[in-house]
């Protein structure tokens, strides 16, 4: 799997327009740098709805409200975020897929998928009975907790990118080596 | 007369405060207009002068 | 008439002497006269307990920045709400009233953050942004947004908005969101200088 992964990442590196992106003067900075602002929309939206599940945000305002109207700034940031993204991957595919942070980053990115998914599930099959409470019932504030905790491992995992602690090529041990899909220490930047 | 005095007072000071924040906002947007126009312009002459 | 004025309009005399008090001072060579003696400061900056754990423990200083981009969201949440509220964009059935007033208070937690951590990141790359005029801007505008908030948007929305003009409320708005934008723009942009 990891060999696949790697040569995928071969493959994309090869690329004229990786090679461009990754060796232009401003525009990858650009990228990075509207994947990280654009998280004052997408992650914002989403820790004011969270926050206001545990009852610490808006507590007067109904919580479906708050969750429909702050929804679709939010998706439009995700959006924003998953294209930006997608972008930076491609300027550095193979440091990236061999990244250990990103690799975690990745898996948690579809646990909160899930997470998301099921807390609007239960959201919606029994608002009606406490849409107005300050505070979710457990059950929904249990979610609402998990998504702040992985988003925020999200964040951490994503700024810990850049740091070469664990690159292939000076990766401390074989465990690592596998999680992060090193091919026998090749690796390329 | 009290009351009156009172929402003198608090018409006043409303004023005051909306006159504040056109001032101090109008200034904002004037400088961050300027402030990006210049830095967008010397991006495009570094960009220029790195790629032709 | 003139005597009325003064008195009546207080705090909008005390911003347009603000404003010119900076103008003469970025123009009139205050900042040359102030800016070698401050280097002594933040040499200083990076022998505390923070620049030193900043220097040495990469990892420190990796987490203290993902926190710091944890705080920036919270904050730009709030102003996104707030002002998009004022600008009739978000949130528009729920009373303007409320939703400034309740995201005020994680506004603050948020900019909280941001300081605290700020400063630690700051004592650890201490005399690297004292060279770099991005990071001096960036103090500027967090200085100007920070009066701004609390001096000038925060005393304007505790009045009944009914009561105001739109326009003014709407450029209160605008000039909010743009100097947040401008700081966390000029604080990304530390991270591509030097």
């Amino acid at each position: 799997m990891n060999e696949l992964i790697y040569n995928l990442a071969v493959w994309l590196d090869d690329t004229e327009w990786s090679r461009m992106l990754h060796e232009s003067y401003y525009m990858y900075n650009w990228v990075e740098s509207t994947h990280v602002l654009t998280l004052m929309v997408s992650l914002g939206m989403l820790f004011l709805i969270d926050l206001r599940m545990l009852g610490l945000a808006l507590p007067d305002v109904p919580a479906s409200r708050i969750a429909e109207r702050l929804n679709v700034p939010m998706l439009i940031g995700f959006a924003v975020m998953f294209i930006t993204g997608i972008l930076l991957f491609y300027a550095v595919p193979v440091r990236t897929s061999q990244s250990l942070w990103f690799r975690i980053k990745m898996v948690l990115l579809v646990a909160c998928a899930v997470n998301a998914f099921l807390f609007h599930k239960r959201m919606n099959e029994s608002v009606v009975t406490w849409d107005i409470e300050p505070r979710a019932p457990s059950r929904i504030r249990l979610g609402a907790m998990l998504s702040l905790t992985f988003w925020s491992i999200v964040v951490v995992c994503g700024r810990f990118i850049a740091y070469d602690w664990f690159d292939c090529d000076t990766s401390p041990n074989t465990l690592i080596d596998i999680v992060s899909g090193c091919v026998d220490g090749q690796t390329r930047f | 007369m009290t009351h009156e005095i009172t929402s003198d007072n608090k018409n006043a000071k409303m004023k005051d405060d909306q006159a504040a924040a056109l001032v101090v906002a109008q200034a904002f947007i004037v400088f961050s207009a300027i402030y990006w126009f210049t830095q967008i312009e010397s991006v495009r002459e570094l960009l220029q002068l790195a790629y032709g | 008439m003139n005597a009325v004025m003064l008195t009546s309009y207080p705090r909008t005399l005390t911003v347009v002497a603000v404003l010119l008090t900076l103008l003469m001072l970025a123009y009139g060579g205050a900042m040359d006269a102030v800016y070698p003696s401050l280097l002594g400061v933040f040499e200083w900056l990076e022998t505390t307990w923070f620049g030193v754990i900043g220097k040495t423990w990469g990892a420190a200083f990796a987490f203290v920045e993902a926190v710091h981009l944890l705080g920036l969201a919270l904050l730009g949440g709030c102003v996104l709400a707030g002002d998009g509220r004022l600008l009739g964009v978000v949130l528009t059935d729920v009373p303007v009233q409320t939703v400034v007033e309740r995201t005020h208070r994680i506004f603050v937690f948020g900019l909280s953050i941001c300081i605290a951590t700020g400063i630690f990141m700051a004592c650890g790359v201490a005399t690297k942004i004292y060279y770099l005029p991005v990071y001096w801007f960036k103090m500027l505008a967090l200085s100007a947004g920070m009066l701004f908030h609390f001096q000038i948007r925060r005393p304007l929305l505790g009045h009944d908005i009914q009561n105001l003009n739109p326009v003014v409320v709407k450029m209160v708005a605008v000039a909010s969101m743009l100097v947040w934008f401008m700081v966390a723009a000029t604080g990304r942009w530390i991270g591509f200088s030097g």
